[in-house]
């Protein structure tokens, strides 16, 4: 990003200006959500009207006032935090959103631009004064010694505001549709990126580290409650369970990825392992193999088959690395899709009905409770699909587990240090092949138990979803979300999957916009939206300033930990 | 650590064959880098290895380590052949620094060490993931142990610094702390000196000492004549290949033989150091 | 004897389309080290690109003299794409980790076929056909038609042509490294950049012709295909990408000549496996798990391919 910023000597003159410009810029986006946007009544839950701002009126005041907080930080700023770096990340998520929904949701859905009215072109000279404004503050250096000290239990306060904060925008998310939607993300987008991105960022990760119990219990108390505010509905909670299964399945691609540092592009072949494991045993009538074992011995045998490829697709590395190896990974990808293709009994055995897949699969039945059911409990309504979510929140808590306490061990040092330095790690005794190779099945046993259980949430399995582009989204999850750690893989998969859900009109230009992602994520942050430090090092080698930070925030930590 | 001028006199090497290099010959193609050269070191014993550059010192080292396999002749420690693979040397009992630092800069100078621990470790996949009393110990005895290294090397107080932070003699030391985590009986140094200042040097040869007076052996590649002839109790020169002197300091230093290689040798030189 | 003469000749004709895209391969990795895994997609938009010149200028024409033209057209189309993928994508990652130029690849490869799929059929002012399924190409004078027969064995017209323009290809191009300044800068370059760019050499004009150059190959080859299937889609280059990539690798990557065998045997390979493999896993519906399965053994076991010319340090 380093070209997109002013030289010193503007800073140095103009600097003074910042937090005026701020306020400006911040007070006019405001006005913005006041004025009419367009003539036409019809868009975006009708922004016509003045003074009565509606949805993504709402949203831009938000932003209008957050740039003005910014501009008032700037004034005082304590020595932790950097608003400028804020008012930038916003000042360009403003333009972003008064461009798009100005071109598309306005001048593309109503057919003609003249609809667009006074609101959006105030808003977008606020939002080019707030990046004015990020531009010419001179650059600080922050201290993060000057974190605020909390007590323990104020610690917690903030996380459980967080968590509350979290599931407030989820829900909400969730019950909007087309670009009142695409308005939300990118206003929180803009507004979390700014003010995670002044240093609160490094500071609320800083407070979760030291309270990481409270931390995941409290999340998956959210995620928990999730399907009790559905009211019964299947709708969201379908998303739900297709989000968590997709996310599963990047967790373990990154203990390959993020951990292991090797790339695999044939991954989905894992995630299709287990299901059709799950499916050739299920009860289904055109299920192949005459074995129908209980569910959970199913499950069992899914994760082992697909271990077992993980074994023979990591096998090669012993004699391949980097680039090639992906290419590698990417064969085995594809001739496991051919054969799953082939194998109707007339090229070969037949085990997986060829083109047609396995279909009719019936629903899990634990002991009596039938997942196909409505259950009523403490009188809230969990479908079909809640019943799948809740099931699916045990295997990615139990994979989630699997990743975390893998990377902080003797292993994950291993595989730290195989990353850094092959040789040096293999001369230091580290079993450099024997690792990439725990890594390669690890992962290929979660995304093989996620299998199984998508099988019977799909009720069909065919060959057509396990192509390389899955793979490739499976890849972005973690490239998007973040190498190397949990939440940024869960964000990242939220993203993937929510959006084209969301937005049906669009959809077709989904993977258009996917590999225009791939592209600026890869040229602008590397290391993704939730960045593992260490990983972030690794892909700004020459950035001291990032080293020191990295390094005072690491010596807090320590400290924490010892107290 | 108060004297300046530090000897080695008045030193007593052990009895025990800890390292024999016999008639070890590598070749590459048709030429010859390393030709029939046998080493002996003991425990207790600092043996030097020197040579102008081109002589086959690091080919010679990358024999030792199993990083290349000798086409001829064999390398037992403690009596036993080691195995070509540097992963299983390292078990076997020998660790090794490297000319030019390789340590993993983005972790920190303990978790450095703990790296060097994992050899001599064995908790796998399913003990981390159940965090039973047996990971949490081993766990705890690995933080201990990389902590005490830090310490002995004087590093103690930098445990949490990223290793890339830390200022240049500080990372050979903590290189060093990293080989030791591997439980040796043998250390091989490759120019733990190389770009040192005489404060520095002065401070690694003490920790080389001490190094020794704990019972390893220790086999030390250097460029530093001075360092070397004050450090070593033996001193093997080698030339083109070959084996051309071998004896105490004093010995190979008056030498006409060595001089007359550093002095001849240098324009045939072909520095293999940088193609390795 | 006829059905492997038969064969012979379809291998040497897929082989050929092979080796033309996979130059492109190599003479990238030779020099920068990348493998550019979007080459795929410059192949399918020169078949694009050949397609809109003649909808543009010859519409319902088919004789032999619009077929040059249409081949500039293609290769126009190609090298805009690669050099603008150089530019914007590419050259900023050039000291990245490894993992990021192949992310960005991916990501290139699929927005091409998007781009490709969605818009093509909504130029403005041109009457293109919809791409989102298969387009029919343009079928010229004498390079297709009625196919020659010898013995028992058909010779299509095409194929005469893919192998006709591999050959003229492989002349240029050995003219081109061999006996021009900026041939011998790209061999100087891909030995040693660093001292190169000392040399008063421009190292990112050499990338760039780099680039051209495998596109320029890739676009015929994408005239080649469309001739001889007589239809093309937007999905294309995905497989004939990867096929080429393993013949790249097969005759050794980074080595020009390597791309040239490695692409007629693979080519070879295939046929002959399609015809003479047994049983029930044998035939066409496997014939593409053969390829792959060829790829991963020579990527495992034979990297630096068959000429071995250029040690690979990535394996």
């Amino acid at each position: 990003m380093s070209k997109l910023t002013l030289s010193d000597d503007v800073r140095a003159t103009h600097g003074s200006k910042a937090p005026m410009l701020a306020m400006v810029g911040g007070a006019l986006v405001l006005l913005s959500g006041l004025l009419s946007w367009s003539a036409d009544s019809t868009v975006l839950d009708d922004v016509s009207v003045r003074f009565y701002p509606i949805g993504a009126q709402i949203y831009i005041m938000v932003m209008g006032v957050t740039a003005i907080v910014l501009g008032v930080l700037l004034r005082k700023r304590p020595a932790w935090m950097s608003p400028g770096r804020g008012l930038r990340i916003l000042g360009w998520a403003t333009i972003a959103f008064v461009l798009l929904l100005a071109l598309f949701a306005i001048g593309y859905e109503t057919g003609a631009l003249a609809n667009l009215n006074e609101g959006l072109p105030v808003a977008l000279v606020g939002g080019v004064l707030v990046l004015l404004a990020g531009m010419v503050t001179p650059e600080v250096t922050l201290d993060v010694r000057r974190w605020p000290k909390l007590s323990s239990s104020l610690e917690i306060v903030v996380i459980v505001v967080m968590m509350a904060f979290l599931l407030f925008a989820v829900a909400h998310a969730l019950s909007l549709e087309s670009w009142t939607f695409i308005a939300f993300l990118l206003m929180l987008v803009g507004v979390a990126g700014a003010v995670l991105g002044t240093g609160i960022g490094g500071y609320l990760g800083f407070v979760g580290a030291n309270n990481r119990r409270p931390l995941l219990l409290a999340a998956f108390l959210v995620a928990f409650l999730f399907p009790f505010t559905q009211d019964g509905s299947d709708a969201n909670m379908s998303i739900a369970t297709q989000i968590i299964i997709f996310a599963a399945t990047a967790l373990g691609l990154n203990i390959v990825v993020g951990l292991a540092g090797l790339l695999d592009l044939g991954y989905i072949a894992f995630l299709g392992t287990g299901a059709y494991v799950g499916a050739m045993m299920s009860q289904s009538a055109f299920a192949t193999i005459g074995w129908k074992p209980p569910f959970l011995v199913v499950m069992l045998i899914g994760s082992l088959v697909a271990a077992t490829f993980g074994l023979i697709i990591g096998s090669p590395t012993l004699r391949v690395s980097g680039d090639y190896l992906a290419i590698v990974t990417l064969g085995f990808g594809e001739i496991f899709r051919l054969a799953m293709f082939n194998l109707d009994g007339n090229n070969g055995p037949k085990l997986t009905n060829g083109p047609n897949g396995i279909p009719g699969i019936p629903d899990l039945n634990f002991f009596g409770f039938d997942f196909g059911e409505s259950h009523s409990i403490a009188g809230f309504e969990l479908g079909r699909f809640a019943n799948y979510y809740l099931l699916l929140l045990l295997l990615i808590a139990f994979v989630i587990l699997v990743f975390s306490r893998l990377n902080d061990s003797r292993l994950g040092r291993g595989w730290v240090a195989i990353r850094e330095d092959e040789r040096a790690a293999e001369a230091m005794g580290v079993n450099v092949f024997g690792l990439k190779l725990l890594a390669f099945a690890v992962g290929a046993a979660l995304a093989g138990i996620a299998g199984t259980i998508k099988a019977h949430v799909d009720t069909s399995v065919s060959p057509d979803q396990y192509i390389f582009l899955e793979s490739a989204f499976l890849l972005a999850a973690v490239v998007l979300g973040g190498m190397g750690t949990v939440v940024g893989v869960l964000v990242g998969a939220s993203i993937l999957k929510l959006l084209p859900e969301k937005l049906r009109e669009v959809n077709d230009y989904r993977l258009l916009a996917f590999g225009l992602l791939l592209v600026i994520m890869m040229r602008f942050r590397p290391e993704g939206l939730v960045a593992s430090k260490r990983r972030q090092l690794e892909f700004h080698e020459d950035d001291e300033e990032l080293v020191a930070l990295t390094q005072q925030e690491h010596l807090l930590e320590a400290q924490a930990e010892a107290k | 650590m108060s004297t300046l001028e530090a000897t080695n006199v008045g030193h007593q090497v052990g009895h025990k064959v800890v390292l024999e290099a016999s008639n070890v010959t590598m070749r590459f193609g048709g030429l010859t880098a390393v030709n029939d050269v046998s080493m002996q070191v003991h425990d207790g014993e600092i043996v030097g290895l020197i040579g102008p550059n081109g002589a086959g010192k690091t080919t010679f080292f990358n024999c030792l380590t199993g990083m290349y396999i000798p086409t001829e002749g064999t390398v037992k420690l403690s009596g036993e052949v080691l195995p070509p693979k540097p992963l299983k040397v390292v078990r076997a009992g020998m660790a090794r620094t490297f000319q030019n630092i390789r340590l993993f800069g983005n972790m920190t100078a303990l978790e450095n060490v703990m790296v060097g621990r994992y050899c001599r470790t064995s908790s796998m996949a399913l003990t981390s993931v159940l965090r039973g009393p047996k990971f949490k110990r081993e766990e705890a005895a690995t933080r201990e142990r990389a902590q005490e290294l830090l310490d002995y090397v004087g590093l103690g107080k930098s445990a949490e610094l990223l290793a890339r932070n830390m200022p240049y003699g500080d990372q050979r030391r903590l290189e060093i702390a990293r080989a030791l985590a591997t439980d040796p009986q043998l250390l091989l140094l490759d120019e733990p000196t190389a770009g040192m200042n005489p404060k520095e040097t002065e401070e690694c040869m003490h920790l080389i000492f001490k190094i020794r007076d704990s019972g390893l052996a220790v086999v030390v590649i250097e460029h530093d004549m001075r360092f070397i002839f004050q450090l070593c109790d033996r001193v093997l020169c080698l030339v083109r290949g070959a084996l051309l002197i071998e004896g105490t300091p004093g010995e190979v230093q008056s030498d006409p033989r060595v001089i007359e290689a550093y002095i001849g040798g240098s324009d045939d030189d072909d520095d293999e150091e940088g193609t390795k | 004897m006829d059905a492997f003469a038969q064969q012979l000749v379809n291998g040497l004709t897929l082989g050929s389309l092979y080796a033309l895209i996979a130059v492109g391969y190599t003479v990238v990795y030779g020099i920068v080290q990348l493998i550019n895994f979007a080459h795929g997609e410059v192949f399918m938009i020169g078949a694009f690109g050949a397609l809109s010149t003649w909808l543009v200028l010859f519409k319902g024409q088919t004789g032999l003299w619009v077929l040059p033209i249409m081949i500039i057209g293609a290769i126009i189309a190609s090298v805009v794409t690669a050099v603008l993928m150089e530019r914007i994508a590419y050259r900023p990652l050039r000291n990245a980790p490894r993992l990021a130029p192949l992310i960005t690849a991916i990501g290139i490869s699929v927005f091409l076929q998007e781009f490709v799929r969605l818009f093509y059929g909504r130029v403005p002012f041109l009457d293109f056909p919809d791409a989102k399924q298969k387009v029919p190409f343009p079928q010229i004078d004498v390079v297709t038609g009625k196919a020659f027969e010898i013995g028992n064995v058909t010779i299509q017209r095409s194929a005469v042509f893919t192998v006709g323009a591999l050959i003229m290809c492989a002349a240029a191009l050995w003219y081109f490294v061999n006996r021009t300044k900026m041939g011998r800068g790209m061999q100087a370059v891909s030995q040693d950049p660093d001292t190169a760019r000392l040399m008063g050499i421009n190292v990112d004009r050499v990338i760039v012709v780099a680039f051209a150059i495998g596109a320029a190959l890739a676009a015929i080859a994408g005239v080649a295909q469309g001739l001889q299937v007589t239809n093309i889609n937007f999905k294309m280059g995905f497989l004939a990408g990867l096929k080429a990539f393993t013949a790249a690798v097969l005759g050794g990557i980074g080595n020009v000549w390597g791309a040239v065998v490695g692409g007629v045997t693979l080519g070879i390979v295939e046929a002959m496996a399609v015809q003479f493999i047994p049983g029930t896993f044998g035939g066409s519906p496997w014939k593409d798990v053969w390829a792959f399965a060829l790829l991963i053994i020579v990527l495992v076991f034979r990297p630096q391919g068959l000429l071995g010319a250029k040690v690979v340090d990535r394996a």
